[in-house]
C-alpha cells in the first residue's frame, strides 16, 4: 500500500525497450535511473561477491541483489565476451564498485546521492569530422528548477551526442547544419529543441507521468498503478486531511469517491460510519474490512496517523474478493512507514488544537423564559428562582487538545528500522468527554541467507484512556429551565427529579465514565526466495486487546440518586492469533507477464469479558474503586462471559499481462468459518477482471497528449458476516434469570435463541466497470466509474410462527438488495508553474440503494418499520421503512401539510382512503440517502508556502430534525425548557412525528483548511526538513437544515436523524510543526 | 540451493500439515451449554423447568394487566399534559375500544403468551425424553398446568389461537376455534387436576397446584357461557370446583393487606402468584402509576413514570366507608419532606384527585391531555419503604376471595342457596368494614359483580367479570361510545399473521 513515487524500470526488458538509441552508437551513454532509497553514506556498506568467468551483467546483478541498488546503463557499453572473476570478502561497497568499474571500462556516477549512472569513459572530443563543427552549451533542469545531471541529447538523426554534468550543464560540437537537439531522460518527456541560431540554451524537462509508477497495495501484494485492474482509490500521506486527525479514516474523509465517512456525534470517542458504494446489509454492519500492513481485521485505533505512509481503498467486489467473507463492503488497506536504506531520520511533528462547538441548541434564556410566562399569565412561584442559567454553556468548554510524534528511522544494507511515539490529548467540547492515547510503534527488517530470507517485524502498542461523553446530560440541558441556578448562593446544588430533569452540571463533575483500552500485537512476515521468481511468506501476528471500563454514579447526582451510588467495572479481553503462508510466482517471458499467488490463512479470535456492578454506597469517595463497598448487590450484578470464532480460508489469484496492454486478473478465495451454520461451512468467493490499456494500441500512438487510457472491467463476490455472532446457529441453553424455591431464589436455564443451522454470509456480487485516463503530463487525470452490486441473503431478524418456535424471532438469510452507482475523480494542475502551482482534486458519487426483496419460502415480511422516533408521549412511533423496492433510509410517517390556526397539524389522512388519522395513512416521507456525495480539494503552493483547502459536502438527502419535533412545543413550558421555536412555529398540537419535522440535508462544508510553510534548510546541514503549519477543520457550512448540523448519523436502518442527545459538533483550529533532523 | 530445497520442503510440509490441522470449524461454547450437555441432575432439571414460570411476569403489570383494566371501566393512562403516555395513542385505542392488529400491547400480550407455551412444550418434551427424572409424571404434569393456563389467557382474549403441543413438531400450526381451545384447556386441567401437588406449603408456592387447577376450572365453568355457549352453562361444576379449593388450605386472611405487603409470599389467602423479586425485576407498577415526584413523600429511590390511573368512576363506587379504597388507590395531595405541597413542573400543586378532566388538546374523538398531577393511582400493593428498583411484591394471579366470589356468583345464577352465598361475600365485605352494619342480608348477582369490583381492583379480573356480566360494550358517559360485539376479542396481531400465513384473523379486524 504504499505509494511509492518510482521510477519505472521494473525490469531488464523495459529498460531496453525505453532505449530508444539502441541502433545508433552513441559516443556516451545514457543512464538510468533508479530509485529506492538512497543515502549519503554507502561506502560504509560492507559486501561479498565471488565470481569466477561471469559477466559484467551477472557481476551487477549480484551486487545489485545484495545491496537493493539497481544499476542503470545501457548494455552496449559491456564487452559481453569478456569474463570477470572476482573476489571480495566484507568489503566496502565503494571499493567494489571502483575495482568493477575499473575492469570493465566503465565509469560511474551517484545523481542526486540517490542513483547511480554506469556510462562509458568519455573520450575527450577527438573525432575529427570533415564537416565543420560548431559549439553549443546550456543547462538542463527539472520542472522545479532542479538542474538535471545525466540527461542524454543528441542531434536528431545523429548518433553525436553527451550527457549532462552533475550541474545540469552540457556541452557539445554540432554540425553547422544541425537544427535540432533531443532531449531525454528516463521519466522525463522527451524533448525536441530547434538550434537555430543559438549557441546557449536553457532547457526545462517536463516530468513523464507514465514513466512515475505509483505502487498499490492490493491485498496480499502491491501492484503497480498500470497494471491494476480492480477498483482501487489509493491515497497517500501527501493528500491526507491536515489538523486533529485520530485514525486512518478521518485522513480520508472525502478524499475517495464512493467511501462517505460519518460522524453522526460531536463525542471525541465515538467512531465515525464509514460506508463504500452504500449500504449493503441489514444487519451487520457495513464497514469496510481493515487491513493493517497485510494483517486482516485490525483496528483503526492500533495506528497513529503520522505512521501511515499509504491507504488503499479495495472498492469492487473483483478487488476486495481475495478478502472473501468479510469483504463485501470493501476494504480498506492501511500501509504504515518504513526504515529507508541509507537513511537516519529523526522528525518530530506536533500540534496544539483548540475546538470550540459550532451549534447550540437554541433554548429560551431566562429573559424569554419570563417573557412568556408573563405573557400568558403563568404562575412561576415555586419555578423561578431568579437565577439566569444557560444550561449547555454550563456543560460546554473550549476544548484543547495536543499531539505530538516523535520518529527514528534508518537503515543499512541488509537491515532497517522505524521506532515511532505518538502521544494524543484531545478534549471534546463537553466537559466530560476526553480522550488520550499513546501509540508505540517499532518496524524490524532484516535480510538473511544471502538475501534470500526477508523478515519483517512488527510490534505496536496502543493505550487508550477515554471518557465517551453522558448523552443523558444534552437531555437534561434541554430540559431544565433557565430560571433556576447551578449551584445556591451558600454553594449547595440546585437539583430536580421532575422528568426528565436534574442537574447536568453537577453529573458531569461528580460522575465517572472512564475506559482504559490497550492494543498490542507482535507481527513477523518472513519472505523466503526459493528460486528465481519464486517467493513463499510466512505471516504470524499476535495480538491482545483489552477494556477496562469503570463507571460511577455519585448518589447526589441525577444519574446515581435513585441507586444511592452507582458504580460498575467491567473488563473485556480479545485475543487474536493469524497464520498466514503465501506462495508467490512472477515470470516474464517476452511480452507476457505472470503473476501468481496461493494462500492459506487460520484466523482464530477469542473474546472475554466479565464485570460487576454494586448500588447503595454510605459514601461517594470509592467511585468505582471499591465495588464490595456497596449495600444493595444483586444475582445479576455479577457476570463473565466467553466466546470465540475461527476462519480458514484458501485463496489464489492470477495476474496476467500482455505487453502491459492487456491485462487479466482472476482470483479465488475459500472461507470456512466457525460462525457459520452446521450446512454452509464453507463459502467460496471468485472474482475476475480485466484492463485494456488503450494508450499502448498502435493506432494509440499519435494521440501524445495521452499519458495513459485504461479501460477496466470486473466482477467478483465477496461476503459479509459481520451480522453473525458467535454460535447463532447453535441450540443452547443459556440462564435465565432466577426462579423461587421454597422460599429460595434457583438461576433458572433456558434454550437461548432459535437455532438456525442454516445460517450464513451475506453475499454481493458486483460488477464495475471503470476508465481511468491521464492526459498531457498528468495535467488532467481522473477516473470514471460505474458498478452495479447486488447482495443476496442478507441477514435480518425475522418474525417466525410461535409456536412451533420459541421466540418470535429467528436470524436468518433471506433479503436482497441492490446498489447501483456512478463515481467520477477529476484531478489536475490548474496553475503549473515553477514557484506556483495550484493542484485541484474533485470527486462526485451517485448512488442508489434498492431493496429487491425481503422474503423467501420460509420467511416472509412486507415491510421493516423500523427507528424510534421516542419523544416524551411518543413512544411507540417508528421512523423509517425497510421495504421491496425502496432505499434503506426511507423515512415512513404522516405527511404533514403545515398547521392550521390553531396550531395544529394539517396531516394527509386519506392515504388509507377513509377519513381520519391513522397509522395507515402513513407514508413515504423521505429519504436519508444522499443523491450525491462529493469533495474538492485545493493545493496552492507558491515558493515555501502552501494552502490546502477542502469542502465536502452531500446534495439531496433528507433529514429528521429530531430535536425540534422533541423540543419546539410550548407544552412543556414552564416547567420544562423548550427551543426557540417553540415560541415561533405556534404549535399547539402534541408533537408527531411527521414530514413536518423532515427537512433536506444538502450541505457544503469547508472541512479543512491548512496554511503550511516549509522553511529553506538548505544551508543547515543538521536540518532536513522544518514546516509549521495552521490548519482549520469543520470552518463552515452552507445548509438550509434549521438542526445543529446536517452530518448526522447514518448507521444502520434508521439513518439521518439528528437525535435529541444528539452531541453538537465543533470547529478546530491547530497549529503545528513538523521537523526532521 | 541446497539450502532453498531444505526450505521449500519445511514450507510445503508444513503447509500440508495446516491443511490437516486446521481446517476444523466446530465452535468451542463457554458461557452457554450445548443442549445435550444438561438436564442431569435434580437442581439442573428444576433449573430447567423454572422459566415456565418466569413466563408468568409477563401478565403483570404490563402487557395483560394493560389489555384487561384499561380497556375495561377499571383503570385509564391518560394522555398527560405536555402528551406523556400519548405512546402512539395505544392507550387511546384501550379507551375507545379502537385497537387493531398492530397495536403494541395486543402484540405483546399474544406474543408472551405464545413464547410461553413454546417454551413449555420445549421444557416438556426435554422432560419427557430425559430418562434420569423419577417423578416424570408429576412434572409433566406441572409444565401443562403452566401451559394450561396460558390457553386460558388466550382463549380468554383472542379466543381463536393456534394449540400446540407438540415441540418437535415444526410445521406451521393453524387456527383452532374458540371451541376447540375451551375444551382442549378443560381437557387438560382435567387429565392433571389430580395428578399435580396438592399442599399448601411453602414449598409449592407459585407452582401448579390442586388449588390452582381447580381455581382454573372454577373459572373456565364460571365463563363458559362467553367462551363456549355451545356447551351450556357450568354453574354447578363451577360451585364443585369452587369447593375442591375451598377444602384445601387456604384461608381468607384477616388482614386484606397480608396479600400485598412486600414479603406477602407468607398470605394462605394466595392460590396462584407470580413470584417477583428486586433482585429478578418485573414488578413495577409503581413506576407505572406514581407521579415523577411521588417518590419523594412515599421514600422510594426510584423514577416513575406518572401512567396508569383509576376511573373516576371506580373509585367513586365505592362506599365511603369501605377500607379497600384506601387500600387500592392513592388519592390526596402529596408532600415534600418539610411538609409542603409538592409543585409540578406545570407550576400545579401535587394532588392526585380522583377525577380526571380531559383540557387540552381536545381531538375528534374527545380524547386529549389531563393535568399531569389527575388521577387515583395504584396503591394495592404496599411500596416498601427506600425501595431501589422494580417491587418485592407477587402478584396473586388467583386468591382464595376471588374463589368465594366465584361459588356466591354460580349459587346466586344457580338459584341456589342464597345464604351460603351471602356469607360467602360477607366474610369480604366484614373484612373491609369496620362495621358490621355494611354485611348483606342476601346477594343479588349485581351485588356480586360490584363485590368483585371494589375486591379484585386492579387485579386482572375486571374486563372478565365486564364481559360475563354484559356490561363490556357499555358506553362509559364522557369516555367512550358504545362499542361493537368483535371488541370481545382482541384481533390476532398483525406480525404473528405474517410470520404464520395459516393463521386466520378474528371476526370484525
Amino acid at each position: 500500500m504504499k505509494k511509492r513515487r518510482e521510477l519505472d524500470f521494473p525490469d531488464r526488458e523495459d529498460r531496453k525497450l525505453n532505449l530508444s538509441f539502441k541502433k545508433m552508437k552513441l559516443t556516451l551513454i545514457l543512464t538510468l535511473l533508479v530509485f529506492v532509497s538512497f543515502g549519503n553514506g554507502f561506502s560504509q556498506v560492507k559486501l561479498s561477491v565471488n565470481f569466477e568467468k561471469a559477466t559484467i551483467q551477472e557481476v551487477m546483478e549480484t551486487i545489485e541483489k545484495q545491496t537493493d541498488f539497481i544499476f542503470l546503463y545501457k548494455d552496449e557499453i559491456f564487452d559481453n565476451n569478456k569474463r570477470y572473476s572476482i573476489d571480495f570478502e566484507n568489503v566496502a561497497f565503494e571499493e567494489v564498485l571502483n575495482s568493477v568499474c575499473n575492469s570493465a571500462g566503465v565509469e560511474y556516477e551517484i545523481r542526486n546521492e540517490r542513483q547511480i549512472i554506469l556510462k562509458e569513459k568519455i573520450k575527450t572530443s577527438s573525432t575529427v569530422s570533415v564537416f565543420q563543427q560548431r559549439m553549443v552549451s546550456g543547462v538542463v533542469t527539472d520542472d522545479e528548477g532542479q538542474p538535471l545531471p545525466g540527461v542524454t541529447l543528441v542531434v536528431k538523426g545523429t548518433t553525436n551526442g553527451t550527457i549532462t554534468d552533475g550541474e545540469g550543464r552540457f556541452q557539445l560540437e554540432v554540425p553547422a547544419d544541425a537544427e535540432t537537439l533531443v532531449f531525454s531522460f528516463v521519466g522525463m518527456e522527451k524533448q525536441e529543441v530547434p538550434i537555430e541560431e543559438k549557441s546557449m540554451f536553457t532547457v526545462v524537462m517536463e516530468t513523464a507521468t507514465i514513466g512515475i509508477e505509483e505502487v498499490v497495495a492490493i491485498g496480499y501484494g502491491t501492484q503497480t498503478r498500470r497494471e491494476v485492474t480492480g477498483s482501487i482509490s489509493n491515497v497517500s500521506e501527501e493528500d491526507f486531511n491536515k489538523g486533529l486527525n485520530q485514525d486512518a479514516v478521518d485522513l480520508l474523509k472525502g478524499k475517495v469517491a464512493g467511501l462517505t465517512i460519518t460522524s453522526g456525534s460531536g463525542d471525541i470517542t465515538s467512531d465515525e460510519t464509514i460506508r463504500l458504494r452504500g449500504t449493503s446489509s441489514l444487519t451487520g454492519s457495513s464497514q469496510p474490512f481493515i487491513v493493517i500492513d497485510g494483517v486482516p481485521g485490525m483496528s483503526l485505533s492500533s495506528v497513529a496517523p503520522q505512521d501511515i505512509e499509504s491507504i488503499s481503498v479495495l472498492k469492487d467486489a473483483s478487488a476486495a474478493a481475495i478478502y472473501g467473507s468479510r469483504s463485501a463492503s470493501g476494504v480498506i488497506l492501511v500501509t504504515t512507514k518504513q526504515g529507508k536504506y541509507n537513511q537516519s531520520l529523526v522528525e518530530y511533528d506536533g500540534y496544539l488544537a483548540m475546538s470550540s462547538v459550532t451549534n447550540v441548541p437554541d433554548v429560551l434564556t431566562a429573559q424569554e423564559w419570563r417573557d412568556y410566562t408573563s405573557a400568558n399569565n403563568i404562575n412561576t412561584e415555586g419555578l423561578d428562582l431568579g437565577a439566569n442559567t444557560d444550561w449547555f454553556d454550563e456543560i460546554m468548554r473550549t476544548g484543547i487538545s495536543q499531539n505530538h510524534n516523535l520518529s527514528f528511522s534508518g537503515g543499512g544494507v541488509s537491515s532497517n528500522y522505524r521506532a515511532s511515539i505518538s502521544y494524543l490529548d484531545q478534549q471534546g467540547v463537553v466537559k466530560d468527554n476526553s480522550l488520550e492515547r499513546y501509540n508505540a510503534r517499532l518496524t524490524f527488517n532484516q535480510k538473511a541467507l544471502d538475501n534470500k530470507l526477508n523478515v519483517t517485524f512488527i510490534g505496536a502498542m496502543t493505550q487508550r484512556n477515554y471518557s465517551p461523553t453522558d448523552t443523558r446530560n444534552f437531555v437534561l440541558a434541554y430540559n431544565m429551565i433557565p430560571v433556576v441556578p447551578v449551584k445556591f448562593d451558600d454553594g449547595t446544588w440546585f437539583d430536580t427529579q421532575e422528568y426528565d430533569q436534574g442537574n447536568p452540571v453537577r453529573n458531569i463533575e461528580f460522575n465517572k465514565r472512564d475506559n482504559k483500552y490497550s492494543l498490542y500485537f507482535g507481527n513477523i512476515n518472513a519472505e523466503l526466495n526459493l528460486f528465481e521468481g519464486f517467493t513463499a511468506s510466512l505471516r504470524l501476528h499476535k495480538q491482545r486487546e483489552t477494556n477496562d471500563y469503570g463507571l460511577f454514579y455519585d448518589s447526589d447526582t441525577e444519574r446515581g440518586r435513585n441507586d444511592q451510588g452507582f458504580a460498575q467495572r467491567t473488563f473485556w479481553t480479545e485475543d487474536k492469533k493469524l497464520l498466514e503462508a503465501t506462495l508467490n510466482y512472477e515470470k516474464s517471458i517476452d511480452d507476457h507477464k505472470l503473476t501468481a499467488l496461493a494462500g492459506y490463512s487460520y484466523e482464530d479470535n477469542y473474546y472475554q469479558n466479565a464485570g460487576a456492578q454494586n448500588r447503595q454506597f454510605v459514601t461517594d469517595f470509592f467511585g468505582y474503586n471499591n465495588l464490595g463497598a456497596g449495600e444493595n448487590l444483586r444475582p445479576s450484578d455479577v457476570w463473565s462471559g466467553k466466546n470465540m470464532n475461527k476462519l480458514v480460508s484458501f485463496f489464489g489469484r492470477v495476474n496476467y499481462n500482455y505487453m502491459m496492454r492487456y491485462i487479466v486478473t482472476l482470483s479465488l478465495r475459500q472461507d470456512g468459518s466457525s460462525k457459520f451454520g452446521a450446512n454452509h461451512k464453507w463459502a467460496t468467493f471468485p472474482s475476475v477482471s480485466a484492463a485494456w490499456r488503450i494508450n499502448e494500441e498502435s493506432f494509440m500512438q499519435s494521440a501524445t497528449f495521452i499519458d495513459d487510457l485504461k479501460l477496466r472491467v470486473g466482477y467478483g463476490v465477496s461476503g459479509n458476516q459481520d451480522g453473525i455472532d458467535p454460535y447463532k446457529s447453535l441450540q443452547l441453553y443459556g440462564t435465565s434469570g432466577q426462579y423461587y424455591d421454597n422460599g429460595k431464589w434457583y438461576r433458572a436455564y433456558q434454550i437461548s435463541q432459535n437455532a438456525n443451522p442454516d445460517l450464513k454470509w451475506e453475499e454481493t456480487s458486483m460488477f464495475n466497470v471503470g476508465l481511468d485516463f491521464n492526459f498531457w503530463n498528468s495535467r488532467i487525470n481522473g477516473t470514471v466509474e460505474y458498478y452495479n452490486k447486488q447482495t443476496k441473503d442478507l441477514l435480518y431478524t425475522y418474525q417466525v410462527p410461535v409456536p412451533p418456535f420459541l421466540y418470535p424471532d429467528m436470524l436468518a438469510n433471506v433479503g436482497s438488495m441492490s446498489n447501483k452507482g456512478v463515481e467520477f475523480l477529476l484531478s489536475g494542475d490548474i496553475i503549473r508553474q515553477r514557484d506556483f502551482r495550484w493542484t485541484a482534486s474533485i470527486n462526485m458519487s451517485h448512488n442508489k440503494n434498492k431493496i429487491t426483496d425481503l422474503s423467501n419460502d420460509e420467511f416472509s415480511t412486507s415491510s421493516i418499520k423500523t427507528g424510534d422516533a421516542w419523544i416524551r408521549g411518543g413512544s411507540s412511533n417508528t421512523t423509517h421503512i425497510v421495504e421491496e423496492g425502496k432505499e434503506v433510509g426511507t423515512f415512513y410517517g404522516w405527511l404533514c401539510y403545515g398547521l392550521d390556526g390553531d396550531g395544529m397539524y394539517i396531516m394527509e389522512d386519506m392515504i388509507d382512503g377513509e377519513e381520519g388519522l391513522t397509522n395507515d395513512d402513513r407514508t413515504y416521507i423521505g429519504s436519508a440517502q444522499p443523491k450525491l456525495t462529493y469533495g474538492f480539494s485545493n493545493i496552492i503552493s507558491y515558493k515555501n508556502l502552501e494552502l490546502n483547502f477542502f469542502f465536502r459536502g452531500v446534495y439531496g438527502n433528507d433529514l429528521l430534525n429530531f430535536s425540534k419535533m422533541s423540543y419546539a412545543t410550548t407544552q412543556w413550558l414552564p416547567g420544562a425548557n423548550v427551543l426557540h421555536d417553540a415560541l415561533t412555529i405556534g404549535l399547539s398540537d402534541n408533537p408527531k412525528y411527521s414530514s413536518f419535522y423532515i427537512e433536506k440535508g444538502s450541505f457544503l462544508r469547508l472541512d479543512n483548511a491548512s496554511l503550511s510553510y516549509s522553511f529553506d534548510v538548505s544551508g543547515i546541514s543538521e536540518i532536513q526538513k522544518l514546516r509549521v503549519y495552521v490548519t482549520g477543520q469543520n470552518l463552515f457550512t452552507i445548509t438550509n437544515y434549521t438542526g445543529l448540523d446536517p452530518e448526522v448519523e447514518m448507521d444502520g436502518l434508521d439513518p439521518g436523524v439528528e437525535g435529541r442527545e444528539y452531541y453538537p459538533k465543533s470547529r478546530t483550529v491547530s497549529v503545528g510543526v513538523n521537523v526532521s533532523f | 540451493m541446497k539450502r532453498t530445497k531444505i526450505f521449500s520442503l519445511i514450507l510445503v510440509l508444513s503447509l500440508s500439515f495446516i491443511y490437516q490441522g486446521c481446517t476444523d470449524l466446530e465452535e468451542e461454547v463457554y458461557d452457554k451449554l450445548p443442549v445435550d450437555e444438561f438436564g442431569q441432575t435434580t437442581a439442573q432439571i428444576n433449573s430447567l423447568i423454572a422459566p415456565i414460570y418466569r413466563t408468568l411476569k409477563g401478565v403483570f403489570p404490563s402487557n395483560y394487566f394493560l389489555l384487561s383494566e384499561c380497556s375495561s371501566d377499571m383503570a385509564i393512562t391518560p394522555t398527560r399534559k405536555g402528551g406523556d403516555w400519548w405512546d402512539g395513542g395505544q392507550f387511546k385505542e384501550l379507551r375507545l375500544h379502537t385497537w387493531t392488529p398492530n397495536t403494541s400491547l395486543v402484540r405483546g400480550s399474544y406474543n408472551s403468551a405464545m413464547e410461553s407455551i413454546s417454551s413449555c412444550n420445549k421444557i416438556y418434551s426435554m422432560i419427557e425424553e430425559n430418562q434420569s427424572i423419577e417423578n416424570k409424571d408429576v412434572i409433566l404434569a406441572e409444565i401443562r398446568g403452566v401451559r394450561a393456563f396460558w390457553y386460558f389467557m388466550l382463549l380468554d382474549y383472542y379466543g381463536n389461537v393456534p394449540i400446540v403441543t407438540d415441540f418437535n413438531d415444526t410445521s406451521k400450526p393453524s387456527t383452532n376455534s374458540r371451541k376447540e381451545v375451551y375444551e382442549f384447556v378443560l381437557s387438560e386441567l382435567n387429565a392433571i387436576k389430580d395428578v399435580v401437588r396438592d399442599d399448601v406449603t411453602a414449598a409449592s408456592y407459585g407452582k401448579i397446584t390442586k388449588g390452582v387447577v381447580y381455581t382454573l376450572l372454577a373459572k373456565m365453568y364460571l365463563n363458559s357461557m362467553v367462551w363456549n355457549p355451545d356447551g351450556g352453562s357450568k354453574w354447578q361444576e363451577c360451585i364443585n370446583a369452587c369447593n375442591e379449593v375451598m377444602a384445601l388450605d387456604y384461608v381468607i386472611e384477616p388482614s386484606f393487606k397480608t396479600s400485598f405487603v412486600v414479603q406477602n409470599q407468607n398470605s394462605k389467602e394466595i392460590i396462584f402468584p407470580i413470584v417477583f423479586s428486586t433482585a429478578d425485576g418485573g414488578n413495577h407498577i409503581h413506576k407505572r402509576t406514581l407521579h415523577y415526584l411521588d417518590p419523594i413523600p412515599l421514600n422510594l429511590n426510584v423514577g416513575t413514570w406518572n401512567g396508569v390511573s383509576a376511573m373516576p368512576e371506580y373509585v367513586r363506587a365505592y362506599d365511603d366507608a369501605d377500607k379497600r379504597v384506601d387500600w387500592s388507590f392513592l388519592t390526596g395531595p402529596m408532600y415534600d419532606t418539610n411538609g409542603e405541597i409538592l409543585i409540578t413542573a406545570h407550576g400545579r400543586e401535587l394532588i392526585h384527585t380522583i377525577d380526571i378532566e380531559i383540557k387540552y388538546n381536545l381531538d375528534e374523538d374527545g380524547w386529549g391531555q389531563v393535568e399531569q398531577e389527575e388521577g387515583a393511582r395504584c396503591s394495592k400493593w404496599e411500596f416498601e419503604n427506600g425501595l431501589n428498583g422494580d417491587m418485592e411484591n407477587d402478584m396473586a394471579i388467583f386468591r382464595l376471595a376471588d374463589v368465594y366470589l366465584m361459588k356466591a356468583e354460580a349459587l346466586v345464577r344457580l338459584g341456589q342457596d342464597n345464604a351460603e352465598a351471602t356469607r360467602l361475600v360477607n366474610v369480604l365485605r366484614r373484612r373491609a368494614f369496620d362495621s358490621d352494619e355494611k354485611l348483606l342480608s342476601s346477594v343479588t348477582l349485581e351485588d356480586i359483580y360490584q363485590e368483585r369490583r371494589y375486591e379484585l381492583a386492579w387485579e386482572i379480573s375486571a374486563r372478565q367479570d365486564m364481559i360475563r356480566f354484559g356490561t363490556f360494550l357499555d358506553e362509559i358517559p364522557g369516555w367512550k361510545p358504545e362499542s361493537n360485539e368483535d371488541r370481545l376479542l382482541f384481533p390476532i396481531p398483525q406480525s404473528a399473521l405474517d410470520a404464520n400465513p395459516n393463521l386466520d384473523q378474528n371476526p370484525g379486524y
